[in-house]
């Protein structure tokens, strides 16, 4: 098993809060509640930050928007590190990511 | 300019300017159907009537639908779209095209003019269609592209017999009844082009809007050959054989089509998770009300003609109407500030998004004004209807008075959109 690196771990956390600023702007709740982000990897002796994200829709309007959105949060809060972004499919979104936090704004 | 944002800019300047240009043909054509509200109660196959019944498919329904397109389809086909100067020089020759054709039947002057309305007509309407196919030649598969791209082929067939007919007014080359003609110009514009395109673009857009949980595209996919093959039967039957009993068959099997699509988006209602129902998707809602009950009426009118009564005439207006003025207007009045605002925020804030607080893109239209347009066209629709229903020209006037104010707060709201200012909060 590869030894915990609680620095790492932090910055994950960091990120995971700092992506809640990007919303999704037609529906108007953050991409973490709406269960886009999948994962976040973090290389401290690269200083790399990786994010991988979905989209609701393959073709989802929203689709720059959101990844730009990612983007800009990452150069804003983490300038020391590179920022890499990838959009993936699978496994395809659904609504049951939403979290429970995100369902309770969307019945709004 | 970054080199990277021109395209972003072009495709933004093609597709504001056809929002524009048809919201200016909206108020054009409620202006023309208040001033002949009266000769809505005789026959279909007036000079008046013509005119208007183009303005409304064309300047309105297809030239935003167009607007749309343009955004839309290389967003579905991730990709760019083929040509922006395709894209004008379409828009350039249709704008001429429609007016030529529209003043020309107004005043039914069937000459020279009426004929190179029709040609810069189907010459913009084929650019377009050249446009959609090469921004599409990379089949992806998918259903929605389909539905357009076959739409755009019933659309180019459309434009293509239109001109025919344009052409038949002088040399009556044409060796059958110029009314058999028309009905099927007709329905291929609001089967081939409107129903199939809507349907295609709209269970695309539809669960997006409301989170609905994924939905199997087999319901689409019946719904794609039935639509297709209900219409052919329908136009090469009424070729040969004009309205009959068989018509009634080829209704049916497009209802069918018809039916899936909505049982598509109905469990895409069922099975959403965002509960509200925004005034924009309240329009589209009673656009399909209104969908459904022209398609009530449809049997009616086959009944009507194929006893060759006079009823059928009636019918046929309040089946155009309904069609027109209901199911593509409500749709259009109601899907323009899902998309236009979508648009212009992108332009404005998808960059900033995430290092600053943007507006969301509702937030680009006024609500308040959104909200008295979807009352009046309610108004509109039941004393519009009610008149034509009861041939009364008093309600038809009032319901044309209601739709002509719908038109100027539409285009109030945007204008408000397009002219939005950014305002960012770092």
């Amino acid at each position: 098993m590869p030894p915990v690196n609680i620095r790492e771990i932090s910055i994950r956390s960091r990120v995971m809060e700092v992506l809640r600023q990007v919303i999704d702007p037609e529906l108007g709740i953050n991409i973490v509640d709406m269960g886009l982000i999948y994962s976040v990897q973090i290389d401290e002796d690269a200083r790399e930050i990786h994010v991988s994200l979905t989209l609701s829709t393959k073709g989802c309007p929203m689709g720059a928007a959101i990844s730009g959105g990612v983007e800009n949060t990452l150069k804003l809060h983490f300038a020391d590190y590179s920022q890499t972004v990838s959009i993936v499919w699978e496994p395809a979104w659904s609504p049951q990511f939403i979290s429970e936090n995100g369902q309770k704004q969307l019945e709004r | 300019m970054n080199t990277s944002e021109r395209p972003a800019l072009d495709l933004y300047k093609l597709v504001v300017v056809h929002y524009l240009v048809s919201a200016l043909c909206f108020v054009g054509l409620a202006v023309m159907l208040m001033i002949t509200a009266g000769n809505l109660t005789g026959h279909y196959f007036h000079p008046q009537i013509l005119a208007v019944t183009h303005m409304a498919a064309l300047g309105w329904g297809t030239l935003i639908v167009f607007g749309a397109i343009y955004q839309l389809l290389p967003v579905i086909l991730e990709t760019e779209l083929y040509s922006y100067k395709l894209g004008w020089l379409s828009l350039g020759l249709f704008i001429p095209g429609l007016t030529l054709l529209v003043c020309s039947f107004w005043h039914f002057q069937p000459g020279l003019l009426m004929q190179c309305g029709s040609i810069l007509l189907l010459s913009g309407i084929t650019l377009f269609g050249l446009n959609v196919f090469l921004t599409a030649k990379q089949n992806r598969d998918d259903i929605h592209q389909e539905f357009i791209i076959t739409a755009c082929i019933w659309l180019m067939a459309t434009a293509l017999l239109g001109a025919l007919l344009v052409f038949n007014f002088r040399y009556a080359f044409l060796q059958k009844d110029h009314l058999l003609f028309l009905k099927l110009h007709a329905h291929m514009g609001l089967a081939g082009w409107f129903l199939i395109l809507i349907t295609g673009v709209s269970s695309k857009l539809i669960p997006m809007f409301l989170v609905s949980k994924v939905q199997k595209n087999s319901l689409l996919t019946w719904s794609y050959y039935l639509m297709n093959a209900g219409l052919l039967l329908f136009i090469t039957d009424t070729y040969f054989f004009g309205l009959n009993l068989k018509s009634y068959v080829a209704a049916v099997i497009v209802f069918a089509g018809i039916v899936c699509w909505m049982l598509f988006l109905s469990r895409c209602f069922r099975s959403r998770i965002r509960k509200t129902i925004d005034l924009p998707m309240s329009h589209s809602v009673l656009s399909f009300v209104m969908l459904g009950a022209a398609i009530i009426i449809l049997p009616v009118i086959i009944f009507n003609a194929v006893k060759a009564d006079q009823k059928a005439v009636d019918y046929t207006t309040l089946y155009g109407t309904l069609l027109l003025m209901g199911w593509i207007s409500s749709l259009i009045l109601g899907q323009t500030f899902k998309t236009l605002p979508y648009i212009v925020w992108t332009r404005h804030y998808q960059h900033l998004t995430g290092s600053a607080i943007t507006p969301m893109p509702a937030d680009l239209f006024n609500h308040k004004i959104l909200r008295a347009q979807f009352i009046l066209f309610l108004f509109f629709t039941v004393m519009f209807y009610a008149g034509l229903f009861y041939k009364s020209v008093v309600w038809i006037v009032a319901g044309l008075v209601c739709i002509f104010m719908v038109a100027i707060l539409y285009f109030i709201n945007v204008i408000a959109v397009l002219l939005h200012s950014p305002s960012i909060k770092k």
